[in-house]
């Protein structure tokens, strides 16, 4: 079992925060023997565009994307576009992938649990990477994986799964740069309203079961970086 | 002296792309620092050095795309080491302190995975008109100098390439640092004529992710001959070729062909389409003529407008017909929805409109998925006859090709000079047979060659 600080900050999360949170903790567990990390959050409306975003793929340009709410952030992690909001649950794991790193299994074990996470709420997901990582129900993008290693060995980003997202938001984009596919939500593919809070226990329990956490309660120092102060 | 390499972020990973050098040449470097950035198909990473020294030399630039274990740069760490002996492939980032990953169940079983799910085919995989011929970057023969120690050190493309092409590395020099086998080793020690090495490829073992991607630039000195430009695939191109290749590997692609004598419809585009345009817009081109036909025909033959679904067959009730489109990026299909419901004059303001889009990189996601068939239109071109690749899921892609005058044999046994065409069809065998195939075809011919269109275009 890895023993594992988690983070679930209660209300939504402004990205600036989280992404700093997020690359302080991993420099801390590269540096020292900080405990792996599973941040389970919501971010109020924002586009990000990966190192692979290319131009054409914003729908909507920055200004029009701004005005609307949701501003666009140039980010580390690989990929293309992609939209986080209100009704989506994103996770981020900063995790130590050891000495012979597996990127790939890595991505195969994220969209393992979160294909477990379908499961156990009744869908049946599956991964497409023929192009790109992510997880599917048939072609349409239920939950995006984006992810980054810090020096080869120590995870960033993760996924995002839509739950009552409102899939509006991705009109302003290609999500993932792929025109081919669409975008759905666990609400959708349900039929009913499914939220980040139903999904966020089930989730948290098939990561533990992929990658083997065991959660602690992160330090209250810790916690301190998803204060209210930070809270949009 | 240290070697720095591409390092092997995952076993089904078999190159990367230098992001940035975050040293210049010249530089101290620290050990376990930040060096330079890669990206690859499934994840970026900035890879630390794995000495404190000089960063004497760098090989490999940014932009550059290199198979795992490319030499990218030196390190003269200052303790007289030898390149050779640096840590094989993958061996430079390794971190003494790391534990090791529990992987969870699932997480093992990454090769496997790999060639499954590559063998998904994207929903709207773009059609070509023709298939891309398949140009080997094949580099200059080489000098084969001494085979040093590293000699059994194979990148796994290296690795699949030769088992790909049956070729045994125990017979190929190498020419890479240390006497390796590169790639090009590999590619030159392929026999020649032994055809397009893409369609050589065994079904079974579907390439991974960025296979038809493998045209990796040579690193410096190993490839370009001199006369030629060497630049890395975009991102799109690359999407593009694993939609084709996978396409080529999974349909049981057969091809039809029909004669269709579109004289009336010349004569008749060249009476109106001053008044078309003036009236509604948009140019009167042949392609409305034919979607229509072939709307037509694919109500009447509802398996040729359907799709494989795992043991299923799907036959949607609609038609949104697939149009091939060629734009600076490369190619897309934008999707008319409903061309069942549209006439001449509507389906030809949708492909103006989405042709427009398209090649103004404006079009949104669900415009470019969920067609039922698809068309091709290489005639303007001049192509007399084409053999499209289906764009899957559908089962079948019509090509329109170039419209001629020709000497034909017309009633009466007489000759008379007549506009013609050919028109011809890709289609799955899996689902489809021939018989189907040629009646769906002689039904868009008997369309074309008999309706009366005039009265479709509204003027």
């Amino acid at each position: 079992m890895r023993r594992t600080w988690l983070f679930e900050p209660a209300g939504p999360v402004r990205y600036e925060a989280s992404n700093k949170a997020m690359h302080d903790l991993a420099e801390r567990r590269l540096a020292d023997g900080t405990p792996d990390s599973l941040i389970l959050l919501e971010h109020p409306p924002v586009f990000t565009a990966g190192r692979r975003s290319r131009p054409e793929h914003l729908v909507w340009s920055e200004r029009e994307a701004a005005a609307r709410g949701a501003a666009v952030h140039h980010i580390d992690r690989g990929g293309s576009f992609t939209f986080h909001g209100p009704g989506q649950l994103v996770g981020y794991p900063i995790l130590h992938l050891g000495a012979r790193p597996d990127a790939v299994a890595y991505l195969r074990a994220l969209e393992d649990a979160v294909i477990r996470t379908g499961a156990a709420l009744g869908v049946e997901l599956h991964r497409r990477d023929d192009v790109q990582t992510g997880v599917y129900a048939g072609d349409d993008k239920v939950c995006a994986i984006g992810v980054r290693l810090m020096r080869t060995r120590v995870t960033l980003h993760g996924f995002a799964i839509n739950c009552d997202t409102d899939l509006s938001w991705f009109d302003g984009i290609v999500a993932c740069g792929l025109p081919d596919n669409g975008v759905t939500s666990m609400s959708m593919l349900l039929d009913r309203d499914v939220t980040v809070d139903e999904v966020r226990p089930i989730a948290r329990r098939a990561l533990a079961d992929v990658f083997g956490f065991d959660y602690v309660q992160a330090p209250p120092d810790e916690l301190e970086r998803f204060s209210p102060s930070l809270v949009a | 002296m240290t070697s720095i390499q591409m390092p092997q972020l995952g076993e089904t990973i078999v190159e990367g792309t230098i992001l940035k050098w975050l040293k210049a040449e010249g530089e101290q470097v620290e050990r376990d620092e930040p060096l330079f950035e890669i990206s690859t198909d499934k994840v970026d990473t900035e890879v630390p050095s794995p000495v404190a020294g000089m960063l004497t030399k760098i090989v490999v630039a940014e932009g550059e795309t290199v198979p795992v274990g490319t030499e990218l740069a030196m390190i003269d760490s200052g303790d007289g080491e030898t390149p050779a002996e640096a840590a094989p492939s993958g061996a430079t980032v390794t971190s003494p302190d790391s534990p090791t990953i529990e992987a969870g169940e699932g997480s093992g079983a990454v090769p496997s995975d790999e060639a499954s799910d590559a063998s998904t085919a994207p929903a709207s995989a773009p059609s070509a008109p023709v298939s891309a011929s398949a140009e080997t970057p094949t580099a200059g023969a080489p000098s084969l100098p001494d085979r040093g120690p590293r000699s059994q050190i194979l990148s796994p493309l290296v690795r699949r390439l030769a088992q790909e092409r049956g070729i045994d590395l125990a017979t190929v020099a190498g020419t890479g640092t240390g006497g390796r086998i590169t790639k090009a080793d590999v590619m030159a020690a392929v026999p020649s004529g032994s055809g397009e090495p893409a369609a050589s490829q065994p079904v079974a073992g579907a390439p991974a992710p960025s296979a038809p991607a493998q045209v990796a630039p040579p690193s410096i000195g190993a490839g370009a001959a001199e006369g030629e430009t060497v630049e890395p695939l975009s991102h799109i191109r690359k999407a593009i070729a694993t939609h084709m290749l996978s396409s080529v590997n999974e349909t049981a692609r057969a091809w039809t062909m029909v004669e269709v004598d579109v004289d009336h419809l010349v004569k008749l585009r060249e009476r109106v389409r001053d008044a078309f345009l003036a009236t509604h817009g948009v140019k009167l081109t042949y392609l409305p003529f034919v979607v229509r036909a072939t709307v037509d025909a694919l109500k009447a033959f509802p398996m040729v407008n359907s799709r494989i679904d795992g043991e299923n067959v799907v036959t949607p009730r609609a038609v949104h017909m697939g149009i091939a489109v060629s734009y600076d990026a490369g190619l897309i299909v934008p999707v008319i929805k409903d061309a069942d419901a549209m006439n001449s004059v509507g389906i030809a303001r949708a492909i103006t409109d989405l042709a427009a889009r398209a090649r103004a990189h404006q079009l949104k996601p669900d415009e470019v998925q969920g067609s039922t068939f698809a068309i091709t239109n290489p005639g303007p071109y001049g192509s007399l006859v084409s053999v499209p690749i289906i764009s899957q899921p559908n089962v079948a892609i019509l090509a329109l090709d170039a419209i001629q005058k020709r000497p034909v044999v017309v009633e009466g046994d007489a000759i008379a000079v007549r506009s013609v065409v050919y028109v011809s069809m890709s289609w799955d065998h899996r689902l489809l047979d021939g018989e189907v195939a040629t009646r769906f075809l002689a039904r868009v011919k008997q369309n074309l060659e008999s309706w009366d269109f005039a009265e479709d275009l509204g003027i």
